[in-house]
């Protein structure tokens, strides 16, 4: 049991978390954790910030008990949760106290069914079936859940299986609730559903920690925030503070500091010079999933040439698909795109168009940055290709393996490639989910490079603070999805 | 951090996920085998392109059991697809020896690694066994088929074959060893992935 | 609207009799014991998987199955007479159809009726250890994910053109496999990680929310299973 700290009214307060001088490290080279010291209450919800690489995630995974028993390191000092020392204890002992709610959507579900996905760490803890019945309904109509119920995982957009990850922790009797950058994949509404679960949680007195970057979100719960660089605390804030600090300012922490909105009526910042108002005229594109009705109807959409266009809308929409039908990746559709007097079928689209896809690791193949760069070459031509690495910045990483840099190093590997093939439309579908700020910047900047050199670039995403600094169009994509899709949005 | 020598949930997950891989990739092969000439060359491709994954795997071993488990679902996926029960006989044996041999090197060395995948492979060739030994039996259902049918399916799967095709599939397993330990040096290595 | 779980819905049939079923089938439909004498119990287990996909409505799935086994079956049957190479070639691989399709149809069948949670539970009432059925259930949820991982991976090739432009039949294939391990290595550690820290262990016991029972269905086909070998028993020891 852990230690009393002081009652409140007739609750009992306790250390839930306490970090006694923890250092960690991965590797020999690097530190990842310095000198920890941290207590926190039952019933806090404590945000942990930092640019990316800050050592955030690492720290919570000391308290869920990944470190040190799922990631191997060195560790010294001692975490101790909810009474126990974390080391000396097993991962499932430490379930039964702290659930986890990880970054990425796809790889968090051991099940393939929803309902099961809600039951499984009950069940890992034998708890009577009768029981699980009576906590997933509760979960479930408290969250307003019933439709994603009995439904396949794989069915689900990325907002959906947030919500089922965070429901699924909520069915859990834990005390600890720990939400590892929840937002990276969501949306607006995707966000706000998840304020809606971390109310629950405050009601229900849980003590939560929350790693993350994108801030804001969180102002109205958290009692206290760590901002983190280089693997240790360089400061702590109250949540007054840093609900005071200007939006500059915290930029300035490397945090993403966009107010709540919603990214249709987000207002363009970026400048608008050079375009020569050139137009592509999209026709008739439709997709459906087979057997089902069309998700969106696009009979005929007209893109400036030489901007960079915004393509916008909520999480599910099928603005992914829109984009892998426009490169020509769809066989089902059968739309064309007119430029000048040409008109682009689906192969050639596939041919004069390139694509920088969400997860950059599917489209890295070889085994050196710069070979990379030159398959996508006409003609392989090094001195060109070191001439394009070096303009993003990739010179000094010519000869590592591609699936060795870091995400957005990948990011601009894709780039570089894209350059190299001499298209002259690229798309990005989500180039800066789960970017912090500066990284975001470094999108920002890249992307109007791109149009400088008399690229247009299409860029799917709900990234608001992308939208203001890099886009110069935005299409909401809402008017082109049909009204059965609107409605399963609502 | 306990129990160290135990089997414990990441093993098994790996195990499932490697073993997911390879069924994939072997599902991708054997959907050409329906082509008669394809179905005889499964014992060259399969234990081929399987060997990346395969030696990916040897890296996250660490225990004793997890080559014999792969194995022996391997086996069991094969038989359950429509193979023969010999595969899962003969993959479990064979995973059993593979399992000893890597475990000779202290589940390091990677020459072993290569001779463990090609004798662990052999579940490939136990496919066969359904067809070779009981064609006849098959056909003794099916009389109306005529002499000259069941004559012209038996005669491309004559008995000597089977010896032949166990040799080409321990060879193929020694190379698609090779290759995949090959490309793990190239790739996975040097991305420090694993 | 509130929402009530409801722990009875499943499958017509319980995953024991389901493995029961594959186990008969693929001795008597693929591994053809009993020849003959079984020839009644053959022709049921071949068209039973077929019956229970329309028990799921999945009339598409059991109408082509039914097109191409009979398709195939009657192929077989005009082959009869002096078969030049080709055909014979092609006899063999309508044998080869006809002999696994109804196993095949049967395993997909269990896969996409059959809950990871469902699953576990009853092994773990046959006392199967943890060391085989977690393993299984990965599989069971991984390969929708390796397929996914293949298909967008085999889409970046043809965007960028790579898949005409590889100079070597190595290259094709060195460079869809890397991406696709080194992707689902990242994500099964992910799946690992979240797992674990769910209380997924080895050897402990777990609870299913799902209520599984035999009911009238599974009784029919057991006792058809049963019944199979029994029968064939008989032929085998006594007459």
């Amino acid at each position: 049991m852990p230690e009393l700290l002081y009652l409140v009214g007739d609750r009992k307060v306790f250390y839930m978390i306490v970090f006694d001088n923890v250092s960690f490290q991965y590797t020999k080279e690097q530190e990842s954790l310095k000198n920890i010291a941290l207590t926190i209450n039952e019933g806090e919800v404590v945000l942990v910030c930092g640019p990316s690489g800050c050592g955030k995630s690492t720290l919570v995974r000391c308290v869920n008990g990944l470190i040190p028993h799922f990631y191997q390191g060195r560790m010294t000092g001692c975490v101790t949760v909810s009474g126990t020392d974390a080391s000396k204890t097993t991962l499932r002992k430490l379930s039964k106290h702290v659930g986890t709610v990880f970054q990425n959507p796809r790889s968090q579900f051991f099940n393939v069914d929803t309902t099961s996905e809600l039951a499984f760490g009950c069940e890992n803890f034998g708890l009577l079936p009768e029981d699980i019945e009576q906590r997933i309904n509760s979960v479930v109509n408290r969250h307003d859940l019933g439709k994603l119920m009995d439904r396949s995982i794989f069915k689900l957009s990325g907002g959906e299986k947030q919500k089922i990850a965070c429901a699924s922790i909520a069915v859990e009797p834990v005390d600890i609730v720990i939400l590892d950058e929840p937002s990276a994949n969501l949306d607006y509404t995707g966000i706000c559903e998840l304020q809606r679960m971390i109310e629950g949680w405050i009601e229900d007195h849980k003590t939560i920690l929350i790693a993350e970057h994108r801030i804001s979100y969180l102002f109205p719960y958290i009692t206290r925030a760590l901002l983190m660089n280089n693997g240790e605390i360089i400061k702590e804030f109250t949540a007054k503070e840093i609900r005071s600090l200007s939006e500059d300012e915290l930029q300035g922490l490397g945090l993403r500091a966009e107010r709540m909105q919603d990214p249709t009526d987000v207002k363009l910042t970026a400048d608008n010079k050079k375009s020569n108002g050139d137009k592509m005229i999209l026709l008739n594109m439709t997709y459906s999933y087979k057997g089902e009705k069309p998700v969106f109807n696009i009979p005929q959409m007209e893109i400036p040439m030489g901007e960079i266009i915004g393509i916008t809308g909520a999480n599910g929409a099928g603005k992914s698909t829109f984009l892998r039908c426009l490169c020509g990746m769809e066989r089902s559709c059968k739309a064309m795109l007119k430029i000048g007097n040409e008109l682009w079928n689906n192969k050639m689209r596939r041919r004069k168009i390139y694509m920088v896809m969400q997860d950059v690791n599917h489209q890295l193949f070889t085994d050196s940055v710069l070979e990379e760069v030159m398959i996508s070459q006409e003609a392989e031509d090094k001195t060109e290709a070191l001439d394009i690495l070096e303009t993003l910045d990739l010179k000094e990483y010519a000869d590592r393996h591609p699936l060795s840099l870091s995400g957005g190093q990948k990011q601009r590997v894709a780039v570089a490639s894209a350059i190299a093939s001499g298209r002259s439309i690229i798309l990005f579908d989500e180039p800066t989910s789960g970017l912090d700020y500066s990284h975001m910047l470094q999108v920002s900047e890249l992307l109007k490079k791109l149009r400088d050199n008399g690229k247009t670039v299409i860029i799917v995403t709900h990234d608001i603070e992308l939208i203001q600094n890099a886009c110069t169009v935005v299409i909401p994509f809402m008017q082109y999805t049909t009204e059965t899709q609107k409605e399963s949005e609502v | 951090m306990e129990n160290n020598n135990r089997l414990n949930a990441k093993d098994l997950i790996n195990v499932g996920i490697y073993t997911a891989i390879c069924a994939v990739i072997c599902c991708a092969i054997a959907m050409t085998g329906v082509i008669p000439i394809m179905m005889v060359l499964l014992v060259v491709f399969v234990p081929i392109f399987t060997g990346i994954p395969y030696m990916m795997f040897l890296t996250k071993v660490k225990k004793f059991g997890m080559i014999l488990i792969l194995n022996a679902l391997m086996g069991a996926l094969m038989w359950v697809t429509g193979m023969s029960y010999y595969a899962l006989i003969v993959g479990t044996i064979s995973g059993l020896i593979a399992e000893f041999i890597y475990r000779a090197g202290n589940y390091k060395s990677k020459k072993l690694g290569v001779i463990a995948y090609a004798i662990s492979g052999i579940y490939c060739w136990a496919n066969y066994f359904g067809i070779f030994f009981n064609a006849e039996a098959y056909f003794s259902t099916r009389q109306n088929f005529g002499q000259e049918y069941i004559d012209a399916v038996t005669g491309m799967l004559p008995v000597w074959m089977c010896p032949v095709l166990l040799v080409a599939d321990i060879v193929c397993g020694l190379i698609g060893g090779w290759i995949g330990s090959k490309v793990l040096k190239k790739h996975f290595e040097k991305a420090g992935i694993a | 609207m509130e929402y009530r779980l409801d722990r009875n819905v499943h499958s017509l049939l319980d995953p024991r009799t389901k493995l029961l079923l594959l186990f008969t089938s693929s001795v008597f439909v693929v591994g053809n014991a009993g020849e003959k004498q079984m020839i009644v119990f053959y022709w049921i287990l071949v068209y039973l998987p077929v019956f229970l996909l329309f028990i799921e409505k999945e009339w598409k799935a059991g109408f082509v199955a039914i097109a191409v086994y009979i398709g195939s079956f009657y192929a077989q049957l005009a082959l009869r007479h002096d078969l030049t190479a080709l055909e014979s070639a092609l006899a063999l691989m309508l044998y080869i159809i006809t002999k696994i399709l109804p196993t095949v149809i049967l395993a997909r069948y269990i896969v996409k009726t059959t809950k990871v949670s469902e699953f576990l539970a009853a092994m773990n009432r046959l006392h199967v250890t943890d060391k085989l059925t977690i393993p299984v259930s990965v599989i069971f949820r991984f390969f929708p994910t390796v397929v996914e991982e293949a298909k967008s991976i085999n889409d970046a090739m043809r965007m960028r053109g790579i898949e005409m432009g590889a100079k070597k039949a190595t290259e094709a294939v060195e460079y869809r496999m890397v991406p696709l391990i080194a992707s689902c290595s990242i994500i099964g550690e992910e799946l690992s990680a979240a797992a674990m820290t769910r209380g997924l262990d080895v050897g402990k016991k777990r609870s299913c929310i799902w209520n599984i029972r035999f009911g009238l269905f599974d009784f029919i086909i057991i006792a058809l299973c049963l019944s199979c070998f029994i029968w064939w028993g008989i032929g085998r020891f006594f007459i």
